[in-house]
C-alpha cells in the first residue's frame, strides 16, 4: 500500500502535463495522498519497517554481535516450552487482573467527585493529576526510596499506624512486592484515567440526568442507568489503554523489584529485555515480542468491538 | 614528579610515532585530528579532566561522550555492530572477553608490548583483555573490593576497632555484638538481588577460602563447590539470626551503601569508590580491611575499566596514542588524585592516597585481586535474575536447601557457557 505512495508526486506531475485527463476528482485524490504522505512515511519508517524487521529477526538466531543464521520457527517453538517465559506471561496477566479494576474504580470515583463546576473542583483535579506528569521511571525510584526498609518515610508511617515494624521489607515477598508496585502505579496513573473519564462524563447532557431525577431515580439509579451506559465509549477506551499498559509493564518492576524476590516479579517485557539485552539473543527476543504483539492486537480488536456496539445502541 | 610526568609524555609521544609503522595504515599516521571516546556516566568525575589534560599537551584531540552505565554494554554493542561506535571505549573489564570474542575491538598486542611499564600493569586487567592469545585492551582504572567497618559501632559493641575480623566466625561474632546494641542495629548489609555486586562482594569470600566460582578459562562453572556452600551458609546464618539489615534481601545494589551510611550497620563489602563517599559524608569513622575467607586468608575482586580501540575506529593514530598515554604516569596520577585506584602497581603506593592507611589496603587488594574470565559473564553473573544472583538470593534468604539452589544454578550457568 505504501509502495504506491512514494511515486505520488511524480505521478502527479505526469498527470498534470496530460491536462484534460486530470479530472477534478482525481486531482483531489492526489492532493489528499500528497498531504497524508508525510504521516504515512513516519508510520512506514518508525512502525512498519521495524515491525517487519522484528518478524524477520525472530526467524533467525541473531546475537547482538556476530553472524546470524536462519532457524525458521525454532524461536517460537522454544518460546512455548520456555518455563521462564510462561512464568513471566502468567505474572503479567496476574498483575493486569489485579491492577485494572483498582485503577478504574479509583479513577471513576475521582472523576465523579470532581465533575462539578467551580474553582475547588479544578484545584482537586490538578492535585489528582499531578503524579501523571512525573516520568514513570522517576516515580518508581521515588517509591523505591519511600518504601525502603529502615530508610523510607513509609516505614515510619507504617510503624506509627501499627502496620509493621522497622524490620519489615515490603519487597521481600512476591505478594507484598506486587502490592507496593501496584500502589505506586495507582498513584501514578489514576489521574490520567480520571481526566479521560471526566471528559466522558462532561459530554453527557445534564438534561438526561435531570429527566431521570424528575422520573424519580435516586443518585445511584441515575448513575447506574443513565451515566454508565452513556459513558461506554470512554469506558472502553480507558479500559483498553489500561489493559494494554499493564500488559506492557516493565519499568516499575525493573526499578522497584529487579524481578525479585527470587525472580517472582518478572513481566513479559522484562523477560524480553533480559533475552535481548542481557543474553544478547535478539532473535529470540524478537520472537517473544511478536508473541506479545499478538496479545496486544487481540486487546485492540476487543476495543473496536466494544466501541462498535455502543454506536448501535 | 613534574619532570617524571614530562618525561613520560615525551616517551609516549615517541612510542606513538615509532609504533605506528607496523600497524594499519591509519595507525601509522601522525596522531592528529579528533578521536571519540565513550565512557560511562559513573566516570564523569574524571574522564573529562583526563581528556582535557591530553588535549592540552597533544596535537590530537579526544572528544568524550558519556553513556548511562546501565545501558553501556547494549549501546556499545549495538553501535559497534552497526559501525557507528566510537574510536575508543572505556569498558568494564568483565565484559572484555565478550567484546574481544566478537571481533569489535582492535588488536592492541603490539601497543601493550611497547609500554615500558607493561609488567607493572594490573595482572587481572591484562588477563581479562586476552582472547585467543591476543590483547584487545589496556588496563585503565582499577577498583578493588574490601570490607568497610564502622569503627564507632565496633567500639560501642566492645570490639577492638583496630583488629577487624579475619574469619567467618569472627565476622559472625562481631555482627552479633553489633546487633545487640539495640533496635535498628545490624552487623552486615549486602545487595542480595544484584549479580554484579555479588561477584565483587561475595565471591572474594570463596576465593579467600581457596575455592573457585569459575575455572580459569571460563569454560566450567563451579557454583556447587564446597567453598561456595560454606560462604552461602555463613551469609544465611547472618540472615537467619537477624544480623543482616532487612533491605539486604531485595537490594539491587542501590541502597546498601546508604544503609551503611545510616551509621547503624557494622560491616559492608564495597569498593574504593565508597571511600570517597564516606570521606565526603564525614559522618562515620570507618575502617577498611580485606575480605576474609572461612578460616583466614583474604581476597579481592579486581575490577575497574580497560581502555580499548574499536575495530572500526576512524582515527586509529590518535586512539593508539591516547590509550598508551592513559596508562602513563601523568594520566594515572591524575586518576589517583580523583580517588580512582591506578592500574600501575609501581605507582599505587606513591600516588594513591599515600597518607591514608585505608587507601593502602585498597591498593594492595587491587594488586592481588582476581577477576573471573568468561565470554558470557553478563548472562551468568551480572544478570540480576541470572544463575549467580538467583543462587545467592535463594540460598541466603530463601530458607530452602542450599545445595539444591547451588545445583540448579550450576546447571543453568553451565548450560549458558556450553551454548556459548
Amino acid at each position: 500500500m505504501t509502495a504506491t505512495l512514494t511515486p505520488a508526486p511524480s505521478a502527479a506531475a505526469t498527470q498534470r502535463r496530460k491536462g484534460p485527463w486530470l479530472t477534478q476528482r482525481r486531482r483531489r485524490q492526489l492532493v489528499g495522498l500528497a498531504l497524508v504522505s508525510p504521516a504515512l512515511l513516519v508510520v512506514l519508517v518508525f512502525f512498519l519497517i521495524p515491525l517487519g524487521m522484528t518478524f524477520w529477526m525472530s526467524l533467525h538466531d541473531w546475537p547482538l554481535l556476530g553472524e546470524h543464521s536462519w532457524v525458521g520457527l525454532d524461536n517460537y517453538r522454544q518460546a512455548v516450552q520456555d518455563q521462564t517465559w510462561i512464568d513471566s506471561v502468567i505474572f503479567t496477566l496476574k498483575y493486569t487482573v489485579f491492577i485494572t479494576p483498582l485503577l478504574f474504580v479509583a479513577a471513576l470515583a475521582l472523576a465523579v467527585l470532581i465533575n462539578r463546576p467551580g474553582r475547588p473542583a479544578r484545584v482537586f483535579q490538578t492535585i489528582f493529576f499531578l503524579p501523571v506528569v512525573i516520568g514513570f521511571a522517576a516515580a518508581a525510584y521515588l517509591w523505591l526510596y519511600l518504601a525502603q526498609p529502615g530508610l523510607g518515610p513509609l516505614t515510619d508511617l507504617a510503624v506509627h499506624l501499627g502496620l509493621g515494624t522497622r524490620e519489615s521489607n515490603w519487597f521481600a515477598t512476591s505478594t507484598s512486592a506486587l502490592v507496593t508496585v501496584v500502589l505506586m502505579v495507582v498513584w501514578k496513573m489514576t489521574g490520567m484515567q480520571m481526566i479521560l473519564l471526566l471528559s466522558g462524563l462532561q459530554s453527557i447532557p445534564v438534561e438526561l440526568t435531570e429527566a431521570a431525577r424528575i422520573d424519580g431515580a435516586g443518585p445511584w439509579q441515575s448513575f447506574r442507568h443513565v451515566t454508565l451506559p452513556l459513558l461506554r465509549p470512554t469506558l472502553a477506551l480507558v479500559l483498553v489503554f489500561s489493559v494494554a499498559g499493564s500488559l506492557l509493564a516493565f519499568d516499575q518492576f525493573f526499578i522497584m523489584t529487579s524481578g525479585g524476590p527470587s525472580n517472582t516479579t518478572i513481566t513479559a517485557v522484562y523477560q524480553i529485555y533480559r533475552t535481548s539485552f542481557i543474553n544478547f539473543d535478539l532473535g529470540y527476543g524478537a520472537a517473544l515480542s511478536a508473541l506479545l504483539m499478538v496479545v496486544l492486537a487481540a486487546v485492540s480488536a476487543l476495543q473496536m468491538l466494544l466501541l462498535r456496539k455502543t454506536d448501535h445502541s | 614528579m613534574a619532570a617524571a610526568a614530562a618525561a613520560a609524555i615525551a616517551l609516549v609521544g615517541l612510542a606513538g610515532c615509532g609504533g605506528g609503522d607496523d600497524n594499519s595504515s591509519s595507525a601509522s599516521d601522525e596522531p592528529v585530528g579528533e578521536a571519540t571516546l565513550w565512557a560511562r556516566d559513573s566516570q564523569k568525575g574524571f574522564i573529562n579532566l583526563l581528556a582535557d589534560s591530553y588535549n592540552k599537551s597533544h596535537e590530537g584531540k579526544i572528544k568524550v561522550s558519556v553513556v548511562p552505565a546501565a545501558s553501556f554494554v547494549q549501546k556499545f554493542g549495538t553501535a559497534a555492530a552497526s559501525g557507528s561506535g566510537p574510536d575508543i571505549a572505556s569498558i568494564d573489564l568483565v565484559y572484555l572477553p565478550y567484546f574481544a570474542s566478537k571481533g569489535v575491538l582492535d588488536d592492541l598486542t603490539p601497543v601493550l608490548d611497547e609500554l615500558e611499564w607493561k609488567d607493572d600493569l594490573s595482572q587481572a586487567h591484562k588477563d581479562l583483555a586476552v582472547y585467543e592469545g591476543k590483547t584487545y585492551a589496556l588496563p585503565f582504572t582499577a577498583e578493588a573490593s574490601v570490607t568497610f567497618y564502622n569503627k564507632g559501632l565496633f567500639e560501642k559493641a566492645g570490639l577492638d576497632p583496630s583488629a577487624p575480623p579475619t574469619t567467618y566466625d569472627e565476622m559472625l561474632e562481631a555482627a552479633r555484638a553489633i546487633k545487640k546494641l539495640g533496635e535498628g542495629h545490624y552487623g552486615f548489609v549486602m545487595a542480595g538481588q544484584c549479580g554484579g555486586c555479588n561477584i565483587f562482594e561475595f565471591a572474594p569470600h570463596v576465593w579467600a577460602s581457596g575455592g573457585e566460582v569459575l575455572s580459569e578459562d571460563g569454560r566450567t562453572a563451579s557454583f556447587d563447590s564446597p567453598e561456595v556452600t560454606a560462604a552461602l551458609e555463613f551469609y544465611r546464618t547472618m540472615w537467619e539470626e537477624g544480623l543482616m539489615a532487612p533491605s539486604s534481601k531485595t537490594d539491587n545494589g542501590s541502597t546498601q551503601g546508604g544503609t551503611f551510611q545510616s551509621g547503624k550497620v557494622g560491616m559492608v563489602n564495597l569498593g574504593a569508590f565508597f571511600v570517597q563517599t564516606l570521606a565526603a559524608d564525614e559522618k562515620i569513622d570507618f575502617g577498611v580491611t580485606p575480605i576474609v575467607g572461612q578460616n583466614g586468608g583474604t581476597a579481592s575482586f579486581a575490577g575497574g575499566d580497560e581502555i580499548a580501540v574499536t575495530a572500526g575506529a576512524k582515527n586509529k593514530a590518535v586512539a593508539y596514542d591516547f590509550v598508551k598515554w592513559s596508562t602513563g604516569d601523568e594520566a594515572q596520577t591524575l586518576l589517583a588524585e580523583n580517588s580512582i585506584v591506578p592500574v600501575r602497581t609501581d605507582l599505587v603506593e606513591t600516588v594513591y592516597g599515600p597518607d591514608d592507611e585505608r587507601y593502602k589496603v585498597l591498593g594492595e587488594s587491587m594488586s592481588t585481586g582476581r577477576t573471573p574470565y568468561s565470554v558470557v559473564e553478563n548472562e551468568i553473573i551480572n544478570d540480576n535474575n541470572g544463575p549467580w544472583a538467583t543462587m545467592i538470593n535463594k540460598a541466603v534468604f530463601g530458607g530452602g536447601d542450599i545445595a539444591a539452589a547451588q545445583a540448579e544454578a550450576q546447571k543453568a550457568a553451565q548450560a549458558i557457557i556450553d551454548a556459548g
